[in-house]
């Protein structure tokens, strides 16, 4: 296992068996699984401090508020933030869509937002909505092993460039983005920037930089519970933005025209929050500090280069993205020739086709060896288009996997 | 990987190729999962299937299910083969089918129906 802070059997799901053996889980980039310390924290609360937070003055109420904003402090400290700047939100999607709806809005007939192909429909969508008001949305390209192009990028920054919002680490082709980089030049543009780091803040140590605007992470992509996602914002910037929803919790003041609205991060959690969801997601960054976050990245950096080497070696499968181990995350999309012969009429014209299993055909057959993986576009179909591909396989890992498990994964995919 | 009956039905479809004499197309493309397949149909006149052909590329799932479904709708109405439960069609394929395969063995039927919703 990865270090004495981590074992497997941290994590009660893996004691399932199918059809008397193990699971093989391969798929952390989609959802992590919980170990039981997240657990007991979110058992625990029910049973000793369930009360509803910020609204009552009785002992069991302050206790859960303390909780909650213990929580909210763990999670900014986790990424070198100040707690008033951490907004707790469903997902990494909502913390997204909340921008939108903001600053999104406060954008006018001929500004400019700028992405890249590789992003997660997450981080495309919430900002396509806008392209009916007249504002544009522009992509930045990658190259053929999937690094971003940073002259690309360069050259599409306008002055109308109000937004740039990027990922820190594709959730398919694993690249890890230059975002210190990509953030200074956008703030040199002076354009807000944006970091979805949903795949990055779960595997790697994340620093703050003072170009970083707003950065939007998921609980259960990293270890904690679904339903709480974060979204950290600068304070001054939280100031000046309205509220996304409206309604209990969120008001200081309310007449019957007119509100005064909490301070942030309050002014962005109406209604009563997901405490539960904050206390797991506080247990799963205390688990992950106690293993230490360079150490959760070694640990990926090894089996992940120890997964290209291998399946380099089998001749028809083909994987994408970065070769070099250093500059990708822990999760590896692929595709798998199909040698058999489909009576196609495109063989009969003796035009070679490059025939490649479907994804889902991949799935299923590793499936079959309880080995689970990803298969489809990943919620990345610009990505796929940029590819030109319908879809790939795409095995991922976590703190909990092995090399036992790249074995197995590996042998399975051997017998296709 | 599945069984038999489906990889040899896989490798040697019974109905795959272009038609030219079609009366009615239907290009179904399934944006979940990259599958394009266009379906050839030609009735008697009377509203039977007098035969039926399949080009394109899917899963194997998809593609055999596809295949089956042309060959079986030669000599039946159009009305019966879009009235028939979604449920019966799933179980009826040579093997089971879990959750998150259902819409691969749908893709014929599905076609089917929008394809000749007006006639």
């Amino acid at each position: 296992m990865i270090s004495d802070f981590c074992k497997k059997e941290d994590f009660p799901i893996f004691k399932k068996k199918f059809n008397g053996k193990s699971m093989v889980y391969l798929d952390s980039t989609a959802t992590t699984q919980k170990p039981k310390q997240v657990l007991d924290a979110i058992v625990n609360y029910y049973e000793g401090s369930n009360a509803n937070v910020h609204r009552s003055v009785y002992k069991l109420a302050d206790d859960a508020t303390e909780l909650y904003e213990n929580s909210r402090s763990n999670v900014a400290e986790f990424i070198g933030a100040r707690s008033n700047e951490i907004v707790f939100t469903r997902n990494t999607t909502e913390s997204l869509n909340l921008l939108s709806f903001t600053i999104g809005e406060s954008l006018r007939k001929g500004d400019r937002i700028l992405i890249t192909s590789m992003e997660h429909h997450s981080n495309i969508l919430p900002w396509m909505r806008l392209e009916e008001r007249g504002i544009y949305l522009d992509y930045v390209g990658f190259d053929k092993e999937g690094h971003l192009d940073i002259e690309d990028l360069k050259s599409k920054l306008k002055r109308e460039t109000k937004i740039v919002s990027v990922t820190h680490q594709s959730n398919v082709l694993g690249t890890i983005n230059p975002i210190e980089e990509i953030g200074k030049v956008a703030k040199e543009n002076g354009s807000t920037f944006i970091i979805d780091a949903a795949q990055s803040v779960p595997h790697m140590p994340f620093k703050m930089k003072e170009q970083y605007d707003f950065v939007a992470f998921s609980g259960h992509k990293m270890l904690g519970p679904m339903g709480i996602g974060v979204l950290f914002g600068k304070y001054h910037l939280l100031e000046e933005m309205p509220p996304f929803n409206r309604g209990g919790e969120m008001i200081k003041d309310v007449d019957f025209h007119s509100a005064i609205f909490e301070d942030p991060p309050i002014k962005f959690e109406a209604g009563t929050p997901n405490v539960e969801g904050a206390v797991g997601l506080a247990a799963a960054v205390y688990y992950l500090k106690k293993i230490g976050m360079e150490e959760v990245r070694s640990h990926e950096k090894h089996l992940t280069s120890m997964t290209l080497r291998k399946l380099e070696d089998l001749k028809n499968v083909k994987y994408y993205g970065p070769r070099n181990a250093e500059e990708r995350g822990g999760v590896i999309a692929f595709n798998v020739k199909d040698s058999s012969n489909l009576g196609n009429d495109l063989e009969s014209k003796n035009v070679k086709v490059d025939r490649l299993y479907h994804s889902h055909d991949i799935a299923t057959f590793l499936d079959e060896r309880n080995v689970y993986v990803r298969s489809g576009h990943h919620c990345a179909e610009p990505l796929m288009r940029s590819l030109h591909l319908p879809g790939t396989a795409r095995a991922s890992f976590y703190v909990y996997n092995g090399e036992e498990d790249v074995e197995a994964f590996v042998s399975s995919l051997g017998e296709l | 990987m599945y069984n038999d009956e489906v990889m040899d039905r896989y490798q040697n479809p019974a109905k795959n190729g272009k038609m030219e004499d079609f009366e009615i197309k239907i290009d179904e493309a399934s944006s979940t999962c990259g599958d394009r397949i266009v379906l050839y149909i030609k009735t008697d006149g009377n509203g039977r299937i007098s035969d039926m052909k399949w080009q394109g590329e899917g899963c194997i799932l998809s593609v055999v299910s596809t295949d089956m479904f042309c060959e079986n709708a030669i000599g039946k109405e159009i009305n019966s083969l879009k009235e028939q439960d979604d449920l019966a069609f799933v179980e009826n394929f040579p093997i089971k089918i879990s959750p998150g395969r259902i819409n691969c063995v749908m893709l014929p039927l599905r076609a089917f129906r929008r394809g000749t919703k007006e006639k």
